[in-house]
């Protein structure tokens, strides 16, 4: 099968300059689907879920993997799973994602001092936990970020991302505390002085 | 040529160099007692440390062989390997063990090609060119090799790329994503070995990581020749360590991060600092003393974070010296100066050059000026130029001495003592000034550069007369001076210094200097506009000429556009080690 191609012209004719038509185009689909999902016999092909109508509870509408306000996981030892890779705060499209690293002077080695969401400026496209390595970071809580009335306190430090954490089941990282508890120890016969 | 040709020999091991004992630096009074006029120093032409094995492409006089190499025949030197003639066909032989400036070992493997007529296939770092050689470096034996050899090498690696700072610029990762890519098909424990064993000054080993291709340990032996490192035990257990009773504690100790593929030594003080590709690098010349190493200076946002050598064949080869890594800490985003001062006030820069010029101004007056050693040509020219339109007297200072040896390392820490010499004319020694300035015998001195020893007699003299310092940061002479302007510290400038052998080196700006930070040399142009003399030209043009009479291409191609070049981002750069 051969493919069309299709010369799209970027020049701008006099319609599109002129902006008006594309400006009532627009509103003519606003206005198509409001009429469509409001007056409609069967209310169109959209269900409305108004929250917090009494008996609801709109958390169980929402899909499994739903994009909620980002939450830190433990290790067994209620420290913090987040070793500090950057591979959230790099892969972050909008550049949310503050971590300073330190030594944790345990086998783990490297552990986040700071660890700062600006929730204000996330675009929840959920990126930072594929790109997690040790299922640091999640997105699961199934809730909004909360409207606030400073900004400052949308941006969510560690204490706020950890107080929703739980211990992860993950494999990667490591499951206890101490990432190389599972592996065997090292010969002592060959680890010298 | 053919399978019995010798290989490549490798670099004796005699290249020990004993350290002298440090000289004390001269106490403050035998300094002030020097001769009357600063001398410019001698053209010390110091070895930069031998490469054994040449790049591949033949300089004139040069004997030649010819070979093919993945059906491209090339010309490449006699003698060198087919690692570095296949470079000179676009070839990267995937590689560890080799590195151009040590003795090679041939202990990975990993570079392995398939020679014709040769039933084995060689390692291409340790084969000799020969004539009419045939070589593939893509064959599917190669390929096969190179996959299979990977796999061998990752059998114990820890792979904890999330807490390893070599990740980014790891050159496993690099070959392992170019050649294997594999899961892995490991089902026994992979042998475990030391973490995080801090092994000297400078350095912590993680065992684990170590691919024992020998890289640190013929580092030790053949640049500082030291020889504190060394591998233990045998087959699956083999591991790198020091020395019984020893510490990786020699002067030049930090070089074997860079030169180690992996992340097994890592540097403390950049341990965990910031990710290596978030890192921008920008090439240009270390400050801290006369030798003037080529390095990398990567920062991120404004704020400096290592410095790594660059290879320079003329001046320090692959390498550079601990002390020189720490001169980055001067750049320290605290200690900045960002504004102009007069008389302990904050004031726009506009302002502070009106007042400077109105201080300086009146020919009667007797004024000094300071030029340093650790100022660029261009700013040293610039006061020159100021100096003679003032008819003021000249002195050159700079930093005390400090230690030297036999490799990299220059007593004198001043970066460009030769130019600030060379544009002052016949100067006075700093000796002198401090006796001078102590005996009230000016009205003004300009300084600069916030370096100079002050004794407290010369502190108060400074307070009594019109003292201006260009300085980049705080320091105790910017302090004790009325007037202190803002200037670009050496990572926001754009120059050139003269090392210790009389060459040329380049300076080029990292990021856009902060606040009302300038150049020099344009500061002391807009003092001499404000006192109404001509214009004595903007540090690029000045950069500019020097370009021109030196002829250095480097700084021509600087100033020939107008718009500052753009740091790398190592992310999108070659691995390094
Ligand atoms: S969800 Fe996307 S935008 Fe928000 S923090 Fe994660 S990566 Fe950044
Ligand atoms: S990707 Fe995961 S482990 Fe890495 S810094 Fe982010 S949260 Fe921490
Ligand atoms: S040495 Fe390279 S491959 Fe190994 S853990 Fe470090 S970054 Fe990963
Ligand atoms: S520590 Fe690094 S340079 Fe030294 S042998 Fe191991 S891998 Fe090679
Ligand atoms: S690089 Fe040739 S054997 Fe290691």
């Amino acid at each position: 099968m051969t493919i069309g191609v299709k010369k799209v012209s970027l020049q701008r004719t006099t319609r599109d300059q002129i902006f008006l038509p594309a400006i009532l185009e627009g509103l003519l689909t606003t206005a198509r689907h409001f009429f469509k999902n409001t007056m409609t016999k069967g209310m169109g092909d959209v269900d409305t879920i108004r929250y917090g109508e009494p008996g609801v509870d709109p958390k169980s509408y929402y899909p499994e993997r739903f994009r909620g306000v980002h939450r830190l996981m433990f290790r067994d030892d209620g420290s913090v799973r987040c070793v500090a890779c950057m591979c959230c705060s790099t892969v972050c499209p909008a550049r949310c994602i503050y971590i300073v690293a330190e030594d944790r002077e345990d086998n783990n080695e490297k552990g986040p001092a700071t660890f700062v969401i600006d929730e204000l400026k996330c675009v929840v496209c959920g990126l930072c936990v594929e790109a997690c390595p040790c299922d640091a970071i999640r997105m699961d809580t199934r809730t909004h970020m909360t409207p606030t009335e400073a900004r400052e306190d949308a941006v969510l430090r560690k204490v706020d991302l950890m107080s929703r954490g739980g211990p992860s089941v993950a494999v990667q990282g490591g499951l206890g505390a101490d990432y190389r508890a599972d592996a065997p120890a090292a010969d002592p016969r060959f680890v010298g002085r | 040529m053919t399978s019995s040709d010798p290989p490549v020999p490798s670099r004796p091991r005699s290249a020990t160099i004993i350290l002298p004992p440090e000289p004390p630096p001269p106490p403050a009074a035998a300094r002030s007692a020097a001769p009357t006029t600063v001398k410019p120093p001698e053209n010390r032409a110091a070895p930069a440390p031998a490469a054994p094995n040449l790049s591949a492409a033949p300089r004139p006089g040069d004997a030649t062989v010819k070979l093919t190499i993945d059906g491209e025949t090339v010309e490449v030197r006699k003698g060198t390997n087919v690692l570095e003639a296949a470079k000179l066909v676009g070839r990267d032989i995937c590689h560890f063990c080799y590195h151009p400036g040590l003795s090679i070992a041939a202990s990975c493997r990993q570079c392995l090609v398939e020679v014709e007529k040769n039933p084995k296939l060689q390692p291409s770092c340790q084969q000799v060119v020969g004539e009419g050689m045939v070589v593939h470096t893509e064959s599917p034996a190669v390929l096969e090799a190179r996959r299979a050899l990977l796999e061998f090498t990752l059998k114990n690696h820890p792979i904890d790329c999330p807490i390893c700072d070599k990740a980014g610029e790891c050159t496993l990762q690099r070959h392992y994503m170019d050649h294997d890519h594999q899961l892995t098909r490991v089902d026994v424990p992979k042998i475990r070995k030391p973490k995080h064993k801090d092994i000297g000054r400078e350095i912590i080993l993680d065992a684990e990581r170590c691919i024992l291709c020998s890289r640190c340990i013929r580092f030790c032996e053949e640049i500082p020749g030291t020889g504190e490192l060394t591998m233990t035990f045998r087959g699956d257990h083999e591991k790198l360590d020091i020395a019984d009773g020893h510490r990786l504690d020699n002067a030049y100790s930090i070089n074997v991060v860079d030169i180690c593929p992996v992340g097994a030594l890592t540097a403390k003080d950049f341990r965990f600092a910031v990710r290596a590709w978030e890192l921008k690098a920008t090439p240009t010349t270390c400050q801290g003393c006369a030798t003037g190493c080529a390095i990398e200076l990567h920062h991120k946002h404004e704020a400096a974070h290592r410095i790594v050598p660059r290879h320079d064949a003329d001046v320090n080869g692959h390498w550079m010296c601990d002390e020189g890594r720490y001169t980055y800490k001067e750049l320290d985003a605290d200690a900045r100066i960002r504004h102009a001062r007069v008389d302990g006030q904050d004031v726009p820069l506009g302002h502070a050059i009106a007042t400077v010029a109105r201080r300086l101004r009146g020919r009667a007056k007797k004024v000094a000026a300071v030029f340093s050693g650790t100022a660029t040509n261009e700013a040293n020219r610039a006061l020159a130029d100021l100096a003679a339109l003032l008819g003021a007297e000249r002195f050159v200072v700079g930093r005390v001495p400090g230690k030297t040896d036999e490799l990299l390392r220059d007593a004198d820490k001043n970066a460009n003592l030769r130019g600030a010499i060379a544009a002052s004319g016949a100067a006075k020694h700093e000796g002198e000034l401090g006796l001078e300035l102590a005996g009230r015998a000016y009205e003004a001195v300009i300084f600069l550069d916030g370096t100079f020893e002050l004794s407290d007699v010369v502190r108060s003299a400074l307070g009594a007369i019109t003292s201006v310092c260009l300085s980049d940061r705080v320091t105790p002479l910017a302090q004790a001076c009325s007037i202190v302007l803002p200037a670009t510290s050496w990572a926001e400038t754009l120059g050139s210094v003269i090392n210790r052998q009389g060459r040329l080196r380049v300076l080029q700006p990292a990021w856009r200097p902060e606040g009302d930070r300038r150049e020099r040399a344009d500061l002391i142009r807009d003092i001499a506009l404000a006192m109404g003399e001509r214009d004595l030209g903007t540090n690029r043009e000045r950069a500019r000429a020097v370009a021109e009479e030196f002829d250095n291409e480097e700084l021509l191609a600087l100033t020939a556009s107008p718009v500052a070049a753009r740091p790398t981002l190592l992310r999108f750069s070659h691995t390094r080690g």
